[in-house]
């Protein structure tokens, strides 16, 4: 087996949130990594 | 707020980084730049997918004086607060709203909670310039009936600061208004810069292309939400339509794909609602003017309807437009207006636009009834048949 697949989000706020949820869903032994410039993530504005 | 970093962790085993920006895309080497801002701390992360969610961000204007502390743009959470705070602190008396779309009419609302007198400058002559007249003009009175200076056909010169840097004067190309507070509302304009800068595509929106799949023209980068295009599915065009339930769809299939799956997401028929004072609005589809620029041979109908049977309290009137291809008859758009069962009603119309229905097909459907919730002839029925019988076939 090799190294775990690694997936990077940029962003927060709600695509990111929602493409992280899932890809996990979709493969738990992914590595997922969401990266947010403000305070904040997940801020349904 | 929804969701903490740590319940990310926790919950779904999801490493959040906040106050961290990705400021460089490196595709061949498939790595991206991370700056902790904390820390002013740089280095390069690998990854094997990417998605790009950067989101948008306000428009501001272009004139002198616009970076005055006391000139505010609405789009996250934080901004939210940084409104409030200001307002908490130093109780602005006159407040002005610069545009006329859905944030600056929402924020009218909560202008006038804060006892401010309340100012909307439109560029146009109506506010919600891009819904069909009919409705802007009841949008209109909304704000008339709750003391909101609606100021047409505004052009911005300056705004004058005092001595703190604050904006004590908006001058227009109509005369000048002393000012406490202002908040632009102008639009958003999409996160594109790192994505460009590493070789991403832009559709002809400015914002990001993409397909069905959430992929871009480069191998492993997905992309969702407000920093991209989605497909409208009735102009069949691909369009920037910047809104948190699309980003969260288009972000479920970039996040599946991204994870080795097949999903995809079609597009949009082009619903949203918002509420104005007392007032609800919502549409689905294409207005008038867009479905003419598209090329579809249009004609519409609008009807006044109760929003339940007359002698239930709390029946209001709902005014329905109804968009449609003349020949045809095929449903192509709807706006609504009224102060009760507006929102939820135009997600009937938005089904109909997707299963591509005609008026004559609507005017059939089979609603459920009873005096609490509709007339007989729901209204959007009453709408249906009204328009039907200007179907030339």
């Amino acid at each position: 087996m090799s190294k775990k697949q690694k997936l990077i989000i940029i962003g927060g706020s709600a695509g990111g949130p929602s493409a992280a949820a899932r890809a996990k869903r979709v493969n738990p032994y992914l590595e997922v990594t969401m990266f947010e410039q403000g305070p904040f993530v997940s801020y349904g504005s | 707020m929804v969701r903490t970093p740590r319940q990310f962790k926790e919950k779904q085993d999801i490493e959040v980084k906040t106050e961290h920006r990705v400021t460089k895309i490196d595709p061949k080497e498939k790595k991206v730049e991370v700056v902790n801002l904390a820390k002013s701390e740089r280095e390069w992360v690998p990854y094997d997918k990417l998605i790009i969610a950067t989101g948008a961000r306000s428009r501001r204007l272009n004139i002198p004086g616009s970076n005055a502390l006391n000139i505010f743009t609405l789009k996250d959470l934080q901004d939210g607060i940084r409104i409030r705070n200001y307002v908490d602190e130093k109780r602005p008396r006159r407040g002005a709203i610069l545009g006329g779309g859905f944030i600056g009419l929402e924020m009218c609302e909560a202008f006038r909670l804060r006892d401010m007198e309340t100012f909307l400058f439109c560029r146009r002559d109506l506010p919600a310039g891009n819904l069909e007249r009919e409705i802007s003009e009841k949008i209109l009175k909304e704000l008339e009936e709750n003391d909101v200076h609606f100021m047409a056909y505004y052009e911005p010169v300056v705004f004058h600061l005092n001595s703190h840097g604050e904006v004590t004067s908006f001058e227009t190309t109509q005369g000048s208004y002393p000012v406490d507070i202002v908040l632009i509302a102008a639009g958003v304009i999409p996160n594109v810069e790192i994505a460009q800068e590493a070789g991403v595509e832009l559709g002809k929106t400015g914002a990001i292309r993409t397909d069905a799949a959430q992929k871009t023209n480069l191998s492993d980068i997905y992309v969702a939400g407000d920093c991209c295009e989605v497909f409208n599915l009735i102009s069949q065009d691909w369009v920037h339509t910047p809104l948190g339930d699309i980003a969260n769809k288009q972000g479920r299939v970039a996040g599946e794909n991204g994870a080795g799956g097949k999903a995809t997401f079609l597009g949009v028929v082009g619903s949203a609602a918002f509420k104005v004072f007392e007032l609800e609005v919502a549409f689905t589809g294409l207005g008038t003017r867009a479905a003419k620029q598209y090329g579809f041979d249009v004609d519409s109908q609008m009807i006044e309807a109760e929003s339940k049977v007359g002698y239930m309290p709390g029946a209001k009137p709902i005014f329905i437009k109804l968009i449609f291809e003349r020949k045809s008859g095929r449903l192509l758009g709807a706006q609504m207006t009224g102060k009760e069962g507006v929102a939820r009603r135009i997600n009937t119309l938005a089904v109909a636009l997707h299963q591509k229905m005609t008026i004559d097909e609507i005017a059939r459907l089979d609603f459920a009834y009873a005096p609490p919730f509709s007339a007989p002839l729901d209204p959007i029925l009453i709408a249906a048949e009204q328009a039907a019988k200007k179907i030339v076939r």
